[in-house]
């Protein structure tokens, strides 16, 4: 008998390293490593090795491998293949086909991992309405999104709808105010199901009060001054005023109605009201008896009357505005909108700019205490600058033709990395004795190796004690608002009470801001030659401008890059130094390199690196990646200035590495995104404002400092938060990243205490109640709906076993063993909903989830 | 061809078969986890013949240690009631601080309190027996595991150049390159990363406090920081045994499914069961236990070497709930919670280095002498290599006490001079403690002293009076006679394994012959002799 083991063409593997569909424009059909091959019980046996992004595995056999081979019937268990026919003959050819996502089915996939933290459910749908082109374009032309999470929602008198869907135990509506206050109400009703499309009989009587309240409606004592009204409706001709002298809670305390015939018990119900909106403190509550035992699957809602919902980012912007916000305050703002705007590639580019131009909360907190403020008053100064330069760079990123050198400039002005790096101290103005003070090198060498060039690409250190010394005299001071834009303005005298006398000049008593100061007798006069060459003694001769290598190729190789600032004054004119500085890094080819390298390492994978050869004859998808986007900034394809950020983006996003399986799940989480992904893969929108996830951003903020210390606005070295998996993932940070998900996944109620608190929350049945209702009772559907929300790029031919553990988990009673049907909890019960978050729990947890 | 260029755990093995190592081998972290011991050098986390692996805990001590009241030159008289009206500590009457031999350690008893004199009054320095130097009342229980020969004390411990701010010089300490404001990594990081473990050991440095120090951090892999090892198990929904349970059993099951190669998989696959053997050996371990001293402490009875309430302080419970026998304040319960997990931590799984700290040392104003601020922040540390000590001795299990170094770390000394809030400023040099059953200690036989840089004849000389060493450095501050470099390179040397090589990337200094941190000679920087590396390894 002779089998064979049988695979594909001889390029398949070279060298070692693995092949993938990164170039092809279809569905790629690979054959896989076959690792065994035998014969069981006369049966062929094969099993192979995996492929990534495989929806299909087939196996196909023949006589005669220089024939066509044919499919052959056989079972399959994951990536072991059992023949149904026995062995015939003496001979036999296999080979495995493996069918892939389309490249563009995984670039949708991808998509929202990399363009935002993570797929929301409606994000999935809307990637794959409008496809993926379409997708990138609105998310890289922001502006025209329409949202503003910044400005909070100002009051205004007018109708607002309630609408929600849950089950109930008990027929009696209750509405109540959680105090002394009133409310109009109109058009309540009530349906049958989970949706109302306005023609299904309204089972509440008289719930557009335009009849007179009769004994349908009872009212408890607090609310017996209530009544009918004309004075507004929002149906019919008539609302209810409804007015409480005490805070309601239960039949005796509230207005209520007796629904009859009584409702089904457990069935599933949709209530809808309308409310006239107070600009009041006042809680309204609707709820059916019962309703609180049911674990958020009744019908119950609880709002404030003044339209807004909740704790929004504007919340927290409304107090940074005001300079009351701590770094807390902060951080709960920037993950709020991390979480739930609808600018996700722009929230990914501010945490970008935040991280590449890092700079540390800490520092600016010691160096304002240090001049003067109090203790108490330092944290908030602190905050208000990295608040000031992130608000900077959120408003650049909405200008069509944002540029890099733009986002260097504000880095550059902002007072957090003038302290940060030390320019705010450092001189370089002549001695008495004629000596020159030494600058310090800090900002300087950062901008070289970390903000533009990259280590040791186009500079040495000669070129950053020459740096150095362009910055002397670039720090900072306390601004009245009208000078807010002169960096040569003294500090302010505007007053915010100019009544107290006796400490008149106060930093905690002034009005301002602070922002650049340039002083031009800090500054070194000398002249300046940078990136020249240097002679024996290090030192740069005039002259001789140093010119692009040759690896860089047309049309950069052999330009010079040298720039020469001569002998200055002390005046204020040196100032123009630092911006000439600056315009001319921003665009040299290195800085070009360095940020697409770090760009496609944050879209696409990890594996980019700088220092290519674009000359020679080798290249790979990641190289000519890299030169597209390099190309992209030299000569914008819409014309106007270099280094545009939005033709780089587009290079990178529709690259054909970008569209690859290797781009696809071969990203590590940050903590950040670990943590805002699980929020939002069960985010729904209801319609009304409200999700069936949320956070307002405290809770997230432990879980990034227990995974590897990630305290954004702080960190404390000056090369950022890293993008690869190995400095965030060890047994301990592991942990805690599971130990964040499983208490999110948990009811409130059932968390530990010290883990996260009750208002960050998934509520995956309300999700799947929108998004997949037969996921509610159908255990295969909930597996596969979850499994391709969570994992989109995995290929559903590589996740049955996940789907097998899936459906187990689900037909599994809490002890882990005992069979209990899934379809038979009872929808909307605590048993249904504590076996589904116990998936969403499990599914979180796996290894899976930590990629991107 | 067009290739991606993504390695595999798999294609590497193909790819070195056809291309080679040598390219390979620049930096461990591009080759696969399972190869990178094997590949590293040295003897960093490799057992030795005994089977056990060398340890190190690091305590620091955030906020600068006045090291002159910590570590006190009787010897020299500028250390006066002149200069430090308020914060002097006499010499204890006990034992004279010109004597040669062991320690004074006065043994308080049933009765007496534990820092005090029979006769009420509050104990003051005591002497070390080299001749020169005392102790700190506070540091006591210091005279015990001196006496043994498993401490080494060290004085005028600094680096060139050295910054006064806390944030650059706590820095410069954690990275092991002082004025090297580019330096991002720490030492005890890069120690680990030369072990080659750092991705398939389960752990390999922890810290135990509210978040990872410099000290264990960097860009090529992550070690471990624990907050609370309360906190380490895995919840289920609902949040009982059996559905924690369920979550378990049905995570082991994912983990277990095969998956195509991605780029991540095998660090994620590597950390996950790594994750799982963590929570295995944390759930074997009770992080609560209680340990009792196996003899009569302090002449009383036995006390609990982790204090962590009143009724486990000292001989507080046993004597009446007398406060006056307490061995540690009461505030640092639950610094003596992470001490004893870092303790079990190595003693229970392989982790070579865990640590935590002590906050609060900045003492500008009312520092105190033999009692008062700086007297309690010294008990916790007097206590705590006492009570390490003790641990080891008497629950050898993964880690002996022969296996394990202590070492405490502070950013500078401070002001030879007191303030006038009865308090000391940012200075220069400080004291280092050294503790572990190989440290080259005091010899009872040769009377050979445990005490370094604050000697009679030290290699570096200590100069006595108004212009010696205690006023050596800008006429203000006390001169250092020790890189702390000298003494962490040899400690990762000659304890935790490392080749020279190793100690060289370790610490960059020790490359350049200007900073003479091996044999010692004048540091090129600012023009100050050091002494080398202390004799402080058996």
């Amino acid at each position: 008998m002779k089998l064979q083991r049988f695979w594909a063409t001889p390029c398949a593997r070279v060298a070692g390293l693995l092949i993938a569909t990164s170039t092809l424009s279809v569905a790629a059909d690979i054959t896989p490593d076959v690792s065994s091959l035998r014969v069981e019980s006369g049966k062929p046996v094969i099993e192979f090795a995996p492929v990534p992004a495989a929806v299909e595995y087939n196996l196909y056999g023949g006589p005669d491998f220089t024939q066509p081979l044919t499919l052959l019937a056989g079972t399959r268990q994951d990536y072991r293949w059992t023949g149904a026919s026995p062995v015939s003959g003496d001979a036999g050819y296999f080979r495995v086909r493996a069918r892939t996502l389309t490249p563009d089915e995984i670039a949708a996939a991808n998509l929202l991992n990399r363009i935002s933290y993570g797929p929301t459910p409606d994000e999935l749908e809307e990637v794959r309405r409008i496809g993926v082109d379409a997708f990138i374009e609105k998310q890289i032309n922001a502006e025209a999104i329409a949202e503003d999470l910044d400005t909070p929602v100002p009051f205004v008198e007018e109708w607002r709808k309630v609408t929600l869907t849950g089950v109930v135990t008990a027929s009696t509506l209750y509405v109540y105010l959680d105090g002394v206050g009133d409310v109009y109400l109109d058009g309540l009703r009530l349906v049958a199901g989970a949706t109302d499309d306005g023609t299904k009989p309204n089972l509440i009587r008289n719930g557009d009060f335009d009849s007179t309240l009769g004994g349908e409606w009872a009212f408890a004592t607090n609310v017996n001054t209530s009544a009918r009204s004309a004075e507004r409706a929002k149906t019919g001709n008539a609302s209810l005023h409804l007015v409480s002298t005490a805070a309601g809670s239960s039949l005796e305390s509230s207005l209520s109605q007796a629904v009859t015939p009584a409702l089904v018990n457990n069935g599933t119900y949709t209530l809808s009201y309308w409310y006239w909106t107070a600009d009041s403190t006042r809680q309204l509550t609707l709820r059916f008896s019962g309703s609180g035992a049911l674990n958020g699957a009744g019908i119950q809602s609880t709002h404030g009357l003044t339209g807004a919902n909740g704790t929004t980012p504007s919340t927290y912007a409304a107090l940074l505005d005001k300079r009351e916000g701590s770094v807390s305050h902060l951080r709960s703002w920037h993950l709020m909108k991390a979480m739930s705007s609808k600018r996700q590639l722009n929230e990914i580019l501010r945490q970008f700019c935040e991280n590449h131009f890092v700079t540390e909360y800490s520092k600016s907190n010691d160096y304002m205490d240090g001049i003067g403020y109090p203790n108490e008053v330092a944290p908030f100064v602190a905050t208000q600058l990295e608040y000031t330069e992130n608000r900077k760079w959120q408003a650049a990123l909405l200008q069509p033709q944002v540029t890099f050198h733009a986002l260097l400039k504000i880095s550059a002005e902002s007072p957090a990395m003038i302290i940060y790096l030390d320019t705010v101290n450092s001189r370089g103005n002549r001695n008495t004795d004629g000596t020159y003070r030494i600058a310090n090198e800090n900002y300087a060498r950062e901008l070289c190796e970390l903000f533009c060039f990259g280590v040791d690409n186009g500079y040495d250190q000669g070129d950053i004690v020459q740096l150095s010394r362009v910055w002397t005299g670039w720090t900072t001071e306390f601004r009245a608002p009208a000078d807010i834009h002169n960096p040569f303005a003294p500090r302010s005298t505007v007053y915010k009470d100019p009544n107290v006398t006796s400490n008149l000049t106060a930093l905690t008593n002034l009005v301002g801001s602070w922002t650049l100061r340039y002083s031009p007798t800090r500054h070194d006069p000398r002249a300046k030659y940078l990136f020249h060459e240097k002679d024996a003694n290090g030192n740069p001769i005039a002259g001789q401008p140093r010119k692009v290598p040759a690896r860089f190729g047309a049309p950069w190789a052999g330009r010079s890059y040298g720039l020469t600032f001569g002998t200055s004054a002390y005046t204020t004119n040196t100032l123009d130094e630092g911006y000439a500085i600056l315009r001319h890094m921003a665009d040299q080819p290195f800085t070009q390199e360095f940020i697409v390298v770090k760009l496609c390492r944050l879209f696409i994978h990890d594996d980019f690196r700088t220092g290519y050869n674009f000359t020679d004859a080798e290249t790979s998808p990641e190289e000519e990646t890299v030169k597209a986007a390099m190309l992209a900034w030299e000569n914008p394809p819409g014309g106007g200035p270099k280094g545009q950020l939005r033709p780089i983006l587009r290079t990178i996003l529709k690259s054909a590495a970008f569209r690859s399986a290797v781009a696809s799940q071969q990203k590590v989480k940050t903590p950040i995104e670990y943590a805002v992904s699980a929020v939002r893969a069960f985010r729904a929108d209801n319609g009304d404002g409200t999700f069936t996830a949320d956070s307002d951003g405290v809770g997230l903020q432990a879980p990034l400092n227990r995974a590897g210390r990630m305290r954004l606005f702080d960190r404390a070295e000056p090369d950022g938060y890293p993008e690869s998996a190995a400095p965030w993932i060890s047994a301990g940070t592991l942990a805690e990243r599971l130990r964040y998900v499983q208490s999110l996944s948990l009811r409130p109620a059932n968390r530990p205490s010290g883990e996260l608190d009750s208002r960050t929350v998934v509520d995956p049945v309300a999700m799947l109640r929108r998004k997949k209702p037969e996921a509610l009772s159908d255990a295969g559907a909930a597996a596969d709906y979850l499994l391709d929300l969570l994992f989109p790029a995995e290929g559903k031919a590589n996740l049955e076993a996940y789907r097998r553990l899936a459906i187990q988990f689900l037909n599994t009673a809490d002890d882990g063993v005992t069979a209990s049907a899934y379809a038979s909890l009872g929808v909307g019960s605590t048993n249904h909903d504590t076996r589904l978050r116990g998936l969403v729990s499990f599914l979180l947890t796996t290894s899976r989830f930590q990629e991107q | 061809m067009n290739t991606p260029n993504i390695l595999t755990r798999r294609s590497f093995l193909s790819r070195t078969s056809a291309l080679g190592l040598g390219t390979a081998l620049a930096t461990l972290t591009d080759i696969p986890f399972v190869m990178q011991r094997a590949l590293a050098d040295g003897n960093i986390g490799k057992p030795g013949p005994n089977g056990r692996v060398k340890k190190l805990l690091f305590l620091f001590l955030r906020g600068a240690n006045d090291g002159l009241n910590a570590l006190i030159p009787y010897g020299d008289s500028a250390y006066s009631t002149v200069n430090r009206p308020s914060i002097y500590i006499p010499p204890d009457p006990g034992a004279a601080w010109q004597s040669s031999g062991p320690a004074y350690f006065p043994a308080s008893g049933a009765t007496t309190g534990t820092f005090v004199r029979p006769d009420g009054t509050p104990l003051n320095g005591l002497a070390l027996g080299n001749g020169f130097a005392g102790l700190h009342p506070s540091l006591k229980f210091l005279a015990p595991v001196y006496n043994a020969g498993d401490l080494a004390l060290l004085h005028r411990v600094g680096y060139p150049r050295q910054s006064r701010s806390h944030f650059d010089s706590q820095n410069y300490w954690e990275t092991g390159s002082p004025r090297d404001d580019l330096a991002k990594d720490g030492i005890l990081y890069r120690t680990m990363l030369e072990s080659g473990l750092t991705t398939t050991n389960a752990l390999t440095g922890v810290s135990i406090q509210s978040s990872l120090p410099l000290i264990l951090r960097g860009s090529k892999a992550a070690m471990t920081n624990l907050s609370d090892t309360g906190r380490y198990n895995l919840l289920g929904v609902p949040n009982t045994t059996a559905g924690n349970n369920k979550a378990d059993l049905f995570l082991k099951a994912a983990n277990a499914s095969q998956g195509a190669d991605r780029k991540s998989r095998d660090l994620l696959d590597l950390q996950y069961q790594n994750l799982t053997k963590t929570l295995e050996t944390f759930a074997a371990i009770n992080f609560n236990q209680e340990f009792l001293d196996n003899e009569n402490t302090d002449g009383d009875v036995p006390y609990n070497l982790f204090p962590t309430s009143n009724a486990t302080n000292g001989g507080y419970a046993a004597r009446g709930n007398n406060a006056a026998k307490y061995v540690v304040p009461t505030s640092s319960y639950d610094f003596f919670r992470q001490l004893r997990s870092a303790a079990l931590v190595l003693n229970k799984t392989d982790a070579i280095v865990a640590g935590t700290q002590i906050d609060g040392w900045d003492t500008h104003s009312n520092q105190g002498g033999p009692t008062g601020s700086h007297a309690n922040l010294l008990r916790r540390v007097g206590w705590s290599i006492y009570a390490l000590r003790k641990y080891f001795l008497q629950n050898p299990d993964q880690c002996r006490w022969d296996d394990l170094v202590i070492v405490t770390l502070s950013e500078f000394g401070r002001t030879t001079i007191e303030n006038d809030d009865n308090g000391t400023d940012h200075a220069e040099a400080s004291v280092m403690f050294v503790a572990g059953g190989g440290v080259k200690g005091y010899d009872s036989g040769s009377r050979r002293p445990g005490v370094f840089g604050c000697g009679p004849s030290d290699p570096v000389a200590w100069q006595t009076g108004q212009t010696g060493s205690m006023f050596q450095t800008e006429k203000r501050y006390l001169q250092r006679a020790i890189d702390y470099r000298s003494v962490l390179g040899k400690v990762i040397r000659d304890h935790l394994g490392a080749t020279q090589d190793q100690v060289n990337r370790i610490i960059p200094g020790y490359a350049k012959s200007s900073e003479a941190l091996k044999t010692g000679g004048v540091q090129t920087a600012d023009g100050v002799r050091v002494q080398g590396e202390p004799d402080l390894m058996l």
